[in-house]
């Protein structure tokens, strides 16, 4: 304190000094702690850029447009976003760098940590932005459901590239903002049945849930088609972030079941398979899209070779179509892509070509909402259409299993199975 | 369930009780002579598992050891964990609680300050170990070691039994036939007058938050070998191994060790027999049961005094 001492000192404040130091100290850690804040704000000021307001194409400036992203970035099974965000992120670039838009492209994500009760304050940053024209999101199923009556409030589509839960496109909701840009769980759900039925002849599986609204959904359009199979079906629910699947697992090895089903995601999934495996039960292991990533596999080791993970998605790495994709993301991410990276990308592209169609007017939230509705668009993947209720139109389901450490593909189910 | 499966669910239930057992003394170490929840303390936990994955991945990333380097590697895991948690909990009593202490701040604050230094630990682990789950490297090939009555058990489970029965019985010792063990007693009993009696009352409070944090790191790393790590891993084995304290009688050592281990196998049998999504519901009805007829806990007489 020598300094400040001797400078109240010159200034004569030299009683007030202890004083002013007890108060002004508060203030200037309050003020730093506030400006700290503040400048959040200001850089995204400055990213939007000042002259190009809403709408505004006067000045010869091309108008900027947003494209929304929400998706779990950080948090526990952030892995499956920070896919899809790098996918869509890409898409935007690419547009920018070709220059005939008749617009410039801003990319603007939201963190909704995968959690149903983070995701209504992230999809709200995304709808309070005006220059946010429609959004690619939510990631997941549970946030998904939280954030959609307020986007469809907004007039604001939401196109997931992953969001499976067959409920979200049910006419009850009203979610009518909202469009699934993939098959539904219940084409996952009877493609991991039929592979159990008729290609594996189960004739007792055990299915578990994770409790989640993804994991429920999944795990009953599975248990339904396999009982329409005439495959007895034992199921259980294990809750998230259980501490020990040690019972679950000698449970599964004690009902004489000849194969298994998980239904949830890979965070959970990994300490499951090793517990599977410690409990000796060798039979096939089947789970969803939620598992479907080298996470599962560098998380659970060994444990988990030979699992069967399904996918509403094709790989990236392997298919002809998106060999020029898997370059330009390696270059610009430093990483493979992975699981819905490249459906993200299509998906970013699909709603790029709709905004094209607007020229250089001004888009508005409706009007880009009705014209996603009814857009058809050949991707790298597939192609997408939606249904009126904004359902993915198209099932097909694919296989891949896990070998030496790998996630193998093996292809469609229609076509493995025969039929 | 069928009467011969019995075993395949005690065995798992006495791993995860013996693990909350070892986190629930430091809950009710801290509480004997301070009269405080320690919230903090399911970080110390996480700190000790983080600690092990940094020294293990440094020691040998490899896949394969050979008998040799598990034990080595095991016994480097269990060092590294047991002193970052003691160094975490020093510190955390150094810088959470004693500067309130020393002011004679109301009981609320020093809650506050336990729930503000749990978030902080918690996020400043996830900003510098990321946000997403993390296993720790393969230690040893987790093999069947023996069977009783055809249940197998591992090499995982008989390590964390071992570990933790090591722990509760050195712990006993120390605290009943030590000199520092005398002091802690002293101090729980009426600090004031140990005081007066020339107990260093500080030094006690410090030590005895090193001894908590020393387990509670080593079943950290103890429950990342057995599930795997997060930033937030700390929350629900924390808030069970608190319930199991309180069951046991909070304050009272030898009832936190009876409260973990009567939570774990209680969790483990409600899968085969309400279901696995009854598993936090059991073992909180039983805590609810417990404190019905005993509101101080098994073995928990002096809570009404010293409150």
């Amino acid at each position: 304190m020598r300094a400040p001492n001797f400078f109240y000192k010159g200034l004569g404040f030299a009683v007030l000094k202890r004083r002013v130091i007890k108060i002004a100290l508060p203030i200037a850690a309050a003020a730093l702690v506030l400006s700290a804040c503040g400048s959040d704000d200001d850089d995204d000021k400055k990213k939007e850029g000042g002259s190009t307001a809403p709408g505004n194409t006067g000045g010869g400036n091309k108008p900027t447009w947003t494209i929304g992203f929400q998706a779990g970035l950080s948090g526990e099974n952030a892995q499956l976003g920070i896919n899809e965000e790098n996918g869509a992120r890409l898409a935007v670039e690419q547009a920018n760098a070709k220059g005939d838009l008749p617009f410039t492209l801003k990319f603007k994500t939201s963190d909704d940590e995968a959690s149903e009760t983070k995701s209504v304050s992230a999809a709200q940053k995304l709808i309070d932005d005006s220059n946010v024209v429609a959004v690619i999101g939510p990631a997941f199923s549970g946030p998904t459901k939280a954030a959609s009556p307020n986007y469809a409030k907004a007039k604001l589509a939401t196109v997931s590239p992953s969001a499976t839960n067959p409920s979200l496109t049910s006419a009850g909701n009203n979610f009518t903002a909202f469009l699934r840009g993939t098959p539904n769980d219940n084409a996952q759900g009877s493609g991991m049945a039929k592979y159990l039925s008729k290609k594996l002849q189960a004739k007792k599986v055990f299915v578990v849930d994770d409790k989640t609204e993804y994991g429920v959904g999944l795990s009953k359009v599975a248990k339904d088609e396999l009982a329409k199979a005439g495959v007895q079906v034992v199921s259980d629910s294990v809750p998230k972030a259980t501490p020990d699947y040690g019972p679950i697992s000698t449970k599964i090895k004690n009902s004489g079941a000849d194969a298994m089903i998980y239904a949830g995601y890979y965070q959970d999934g990994a300490p499951f398979a090793k517990k599977l495996k410690e409990a000796g039960f060798t039979g096939p292991k089947f789970s969803g899209d939620g598992t479907n990533d080298s996470q599962f596999v560098s998380l659970a080791g060994d444990a988990a070779n030979d699992w069967f993970l399904t996918c509403p998605c094709s790989d990236a790495n392997v298919e002809a179509a998106t060999k020029q994709f898997t370059e330009d993301y390696k270059k610009r991410f430093n990483t493979n892509p992975s699981t819905y990276s490249a459906e993200s990308f299509d998906i970013a592209n699909l709603v790029i070509d709709q905004m094209k169609s607007f020229g250089a007017e001004k888009i508005g939230r409706e009007a880009m909402l009705t014209k996603l509705k009814s857009a058809s668009y050949k991707g790298l993947t597939k192609s997408f259409k939606f249904q009126p209720n904004g359902e993915f139109d198209g099932a097909t389901t694919f296989i891949y299993q896990v070998k030496g450490g790998k996630i193998g593909y093996m292809g469609d189910i229609d076509q493995l199975v025969g039929g | 369930m069928q009467p011969d499966e019995i075993l395949d669910y005690l065995i798992p239930g006495i791993m995860l009780g013996a693990l909350y057992a070892v986190i629930a003394i430091g809950y009710t170490l801290v509480y004997g002579v301070l009269q405080l929840i320690n919230f903090a303390h399911s970080e110390v936990f996480m700190v000790g598992a983080y600690s092990a994955l940094l020294a293990l991945t440094w020691i040998d990333p490899s896949s394969n050891p050979t008998t040799f380097m598990s034990v080595l590697l095991v016994a480097a895991g269990l060092a590294v964990s047991g002193t970052a948690g003691a160094a975490t909990a020093f510190t955390l009593e150094k810088v959470a609680y004693r500067p309130l202490r020393r002011r004679n701040a109301p009981r609320l604050a020093f809650l506050i300050s336990a729930i503000g230094a749990s978030y902080f630990l918690q996020n400043l682990a996830g900003k510098l170990f990321g946000r997403d789950s993390r296993a720790l490297p393969t230690v040893f090939e987790n093999k069947k070691v023996f069977s009783v009555f055809g249940t197998q058990v591992t090499i995982l489970q008989l390590l964390i039994v071992c570990a933790a029965v090591l722990m509760m019985v050195g712990l006993d010792y120390l605290v009943n036939r030590t000199k520092l063990g005398l002091g802690i007693r002293a101090v729980a009993q009426d600090a004031e007058t140990a005081g007066l009696m020339g107990v260093d009352i500080d030094k006690v409070i410090s030590r005895t938050f090193i001894i908590g944090g020393f387990m509670g790191g080593i079943a950290g790393f103890l429950f990342g070998l057995h599930l795997q790590l997060s930033f937030t891993m700390g929350f629900l084995p924390g808030i069970t191994a608190f319930a199991a304290a309180v069951v046991g009688g909070v304050g009272n050592i030898r009832g936190a060790m009876m409260g973990g281990m009567l939570l774990g196998i209680v969790e483990s049998f409600s899968s085969p027999i309400f279901g696995e999504s009854w598993r936090y519901v059991s073992a909180f009805a039983v805590l609810v049961l417990v404190l019905m007829f005993r509101p101080t806990g098994i073995l928990g007489e002096r809570l009404g005094r010293s409150a």
